[in-house]
């Protein structure tokens, strides 16, 4: 009987397979976003000039998953440093990656400050409503009603506030020519087109690029598979309406 | 303000808890925090007692804004404190600072991690250089130094009296293997140790009417010229001096006739103290010096130790590349004993290694 | 005579309740009668304290252990909520099934994260109480802390102050577990205590079977 090969996924160009297979848990929203960054670099053919920065945070993980020019930041300054980056060398491609707390906590300030400058980064954010890497605090986008580590009784928006929605504010911050969408792990094709476009809007020098995505950790939220998929659909997208908030390729994609 | 400890009970537990169960015992109002491994277990802890005791808690955006939070309620005379680590107590020294200048008893916690940036989420003893003198200040900061979970508790109760008391800002400094190691200690009520604690003040919305018993604060931390700064600052340093003697604390073993002192803080003067012992029983005259107090640092009591001693080197352990070993030799300029080092930066040092490098130093 | 069916276990309980320790010497308990057992590391909450560090000294004592190994957490920073993807699917595997749950607001909750755990009829969930813990310090506490967890089928009385421990602070952490035990009609499977502890005078706890614990846990900070 001939000996099976071993089935080896078909992975984007763009990802670095020594880091393979990753370390993002079961179930984890990361891996389907990277996957549609990774295909979108491929397709786009900006593999050599690239750049991909990562927070601290779950995030982190993927600071050697592309196999990219890539540099890992302190939380919440993922975003100035893209900054600095495409500033210096406007030719190449900033990719900023991080987390709900690196982008609308301890990050808020340069994510909007970035956005008001119109800068010409694109901004991946993952909201999967908690702090997961370090062990599931609460998060600017965590639910009301949600428990974490840091609201055990389910979060109080009398105290703590109602989640962050941060493409809206951040679509009011910037001009005509920036690119805000949000998207879900749970559509992968809009995911991947909505990616696509962030990228071309700093591709085509147009201006700022942000994309949020609604993503699963089942880890934290300590959810089976049914649940955790039920959360993200039923729970989130409610707080977080899923679509383009503004786009300048056109009519918004809904 | 209900009793939180009804009786003294010895526990088990991490170093964390240890935290926040002494502020809760010691009155503490309100804690801000944000998340960094390895101290997030205060804000867990917190989090889960706070509400049965009335106490608040807020996770800000970020380090910075909890350092100033805790500055904004202390203004307002509420006991508030804070714990950080590694990066996030480098977002903290802005408000540090603000504490300094505007004598705010602010308490803070710091469970040094790895570093520099964000170095490890383990342990170290990274941070002395910036928990000492970090910001742009003259390092008007008491800092206590703990080793054991007993000590945790104890201090961090002491850390909001000191504070409130002599109005500069205090700093517990411990690091993530006490953050996380379990271990047996008594808690307690500080009533039943005969310990009173400092009534807390407000600097702002004081009681009464403006203009009829009482005028309105107005508080400050920059001036117009610089006379006025160089009055202020050397005001405040005269008061930092004269209540040093005061605020000191250190532990001193086996030194009056030793040929060899070690000193070291925090954990690994646990390490020092059973290297002292092991060394002694192979008839090795070592001894062993522990500040406590790193600001104000005991720098006389070390002097006397080295000069009742005529000790022949001095040996300075710590998992850092000579933060200890800098403050240690500023603050006794002028001794001329020989200085080796054992320098483990973000490495647990045991008794071995320090018994190692004394016999290398023989 | 040895059981046949397998024994699949999940130890629940608080921060620091000891929850690791006797997952462990469970499992090479039942290694130790020539059982298949995995040992499978549920903690996501932090990084210290967690099976990491001991999985190659406990797969040399013959257990397989689910678990990232400290090396390939390396690098990574944080590494707090890392799960490794064997453990989803950890009830699928032969032989004895040992759970070590780390603490968290969700409880027992976590079990979600391994597939069938919930539904499964042979999981027993058991959680592990120390009387010194202040947060299982009185009846009350106790008592509260269990019902919050979610699914309890059993308890291990695990009442211990580390070095301090005296045979005085075992008997009276184990009547109080017991007390709240019997009012919530859970069992208690054993109590847990060390082994320094074996020639003792004879601990007086009501019937209930002692275990001897070697602690494997304190070369595991890291």
């Amino acid at each position: 009987m001939a000996m099976l090969e071993p089935l080896v996924p078909a992975t984007p160009k763009s990802w670095y397979l020594p880091s393979k297979p990753h370390k993002f848990c079961p179930g984890c929203g990361h891996g389907i976003v990277l996957k549609a960054l990774g295909e979108n670099i491929d397709e786009l053919g900006i593999q050599d000039k690239t750049i991909f920065g990562c927070d601290i945070g779950c995030s982190l993980l993927a600071w050697n998953f592309f196999a990219c020019d890539s540099t890992q930041t302190h939380h919440g300054r993922t975003t100035p440093v893209m900054v600095g980056i495409k500033r210096s060398r406007p030719e190449l491609i900033t990719v900023g990656y991080m987390g709900d707390g690196g982008g609308y906590s301890i990050g808020s300030q340069h994510l909007l400050n970035a956005a008001v400058r119109n800068e010409k980064v694109t901004l991946i954010l993952v909201n999967n409503t908690n702090y997961g890497m370090t062990g599931g605090q609460m998060a600017p986008t965590t639910l009301p009603g949600q428990k974490t580590e840091t609201s055990p009784f389910g979060r109080d928006p009398e105290q703590t506030g109602y989640p962050t929605k941060g493409p809206e504010f951040i679509a009011q911050l910037t001009p005509d020519s920036a690119y805000v969408a949000r998207a879900t792990v749970s559509k992968y094709n809009q995911l991947k087109r909505f990616i696509r476009n962030a990228l071309r809007n700093q591709i085509e020098g147009n201006g700022f690029s942000f994309v949020e995505v609604l993503a699963t950790c089942p880890t934290n939220w300590r959810t089976n598979a049914q649940q955790t998929w039920r959360f993200l659909e039923d729970e989130m997208e409610p707080y977080f309406p899923v679509g383009e908030i503004k786009s300048p390729f056109g009519k918004g994609d809904k | 303000m209900e009793k939180v400890i009804s009786e003294a009970k010895k526990a088990f537990m991490t170093g964390n808890e240890t935290v926040a169960w002494a502020a809760l015992a010691a009155g503490a109002e309100v804690m801000f925090g944000y998340p960094i491994t390895p101290q997030n277990e205060v804000m867990h802890y917190w989090t889960r007692l706070a509400p049965k005791y009335g106490r608040g808690f807020l996770q800000t955006e970020d380090e910075i804004s909890a350092g100033f939070t805790v500055c904004g309620a202390v203004q307002a005379g509420k006991k508030a404190f804070t714990a950080t680590a590694g990066p996030g107590n480098v977002l903290m020294q802005e408000p540090f600072g603000m504490a300094e200048a505007m004598r705010l008893p602010l308490l803070a916690i710091i469970q040094q991690r790895g570093g520099p940036s964000s170095g490890t989420v383990v342990y170290s003893q990274q941070e002395v250089t910036l928990t000492t003198f970090g910001g742009n200040g003259e390092g008007h900061r008491i800092v206590y130094s703990t080793a054991t979970h007993q000590e945790i508790y104890d201090y961090t109760i002491k850390g909001f009296n000191t504070a409130w008391k002599y109005r500069f800002p205090t700093f517990i400094l411990g690091d993530g293997y006490q953050a996380k190691m379990r271990e047996p200690l008594e808690l307690y009520s500080p009533e039943e140790k005969g310990i009173k604690m400092v009534e807390t003040y407000p600097l702002i919305g004081l009681p009464g009417h403006i203009g009829e018993g009482r005028e309105p604060q107005h508080l400050c931390n920059i001036y117009s010229l610089e006379e006025e700064l160089y009055e202020v600052v050397m005001k405040v340093s005269a008061e930092y001096e004269a209540i040093s003697l005061e605020l000191i604390e250190y532990q001193e073993r086996e030194c009056d006739d030793a040929d060899i002192i070690i000193v070291s803080h925090g954990v690994v003067s646990r390490a020092a103290d059973d290297a002292v012992t092991a060394l002694r029983a192979q008839g090795l005259k070592v001894g062993c010096f522990r500040p406590i107090t790193l600001r104000p640092f005991p720098a006389q009591a070390l002097r006397n130790v080295l000069q009742k001693s005529g000790a022949k080197k001095m040996l300075v352990a710590e998992s850092a590349y000579g933060q200890l070993y800098r403050l240690v030799r500023q603050e006794i300029y002028g001794e001329t004993v020989p200085i080796d080092t054992l320098f483990m930066p973000g490495v647990g040092i045991i008794d071995y290694d320090i018994m190692n490098k004394i016999k290398s130093m023989l | 005579m040895e059981r046949l069916d397998r024994v699949m276990e999940a130890y629940v309980g608080e921060y620091a309740s000891g929850k690791s320790e006797i997952a462990i010497n469970r499992a090479l308990e039942l290694r130790s009668r020539g059982r298949s057992v995995t040992l499978v590391d549920l903690d996501t909450v932090e990084p210290f304290y967690t099976l990491r560090t001991l999985k190659p000294l406990l797969e040399e004592k013959g257990l397989q252990v689910i678990s990232f190994c400290k090396q390939d957490a390396f690098g990574l920073g944080e590494t707090g909520a890392m799960l490794n993807p064997q453990a989803r699917w950890a009830l699928r595997r032969d032989g004895d099934i040992i759970l070590d749950v780390g603490y968290g607001v969700y409880g027992a909750r976590t079990l979600n994260l391994v597939e069938g755990a919930y539904e499964s009829q042979e999981l027993r969930v058991i959680a592990v109480i120390n009387y010194s813990r202040p947060l299982t310090g009185s009846r009350d506490r106790i008592q509260e802390y269990i019902l919050d967890l979610g699914r309890v089928d059993a308890i291990v009385s695990n009442t211990h102050l580390g070095s301090d421990t005296t045979e005085k602070i075992i008997e009276e952490g184990h009547t109080v577990i017991m007390h709240v035990a019997r009012e919530l009609g859970i069992p208690v499977d054993f109590v847990a205590v060390d082994e320094s502890f074996q020639d003792s005078m004879g601990l007086d706890i009501a019937g209930i079977p002692i275990k001897y614990i070697h602690r494997y846990m304190p070369a595991a900070m890291w």
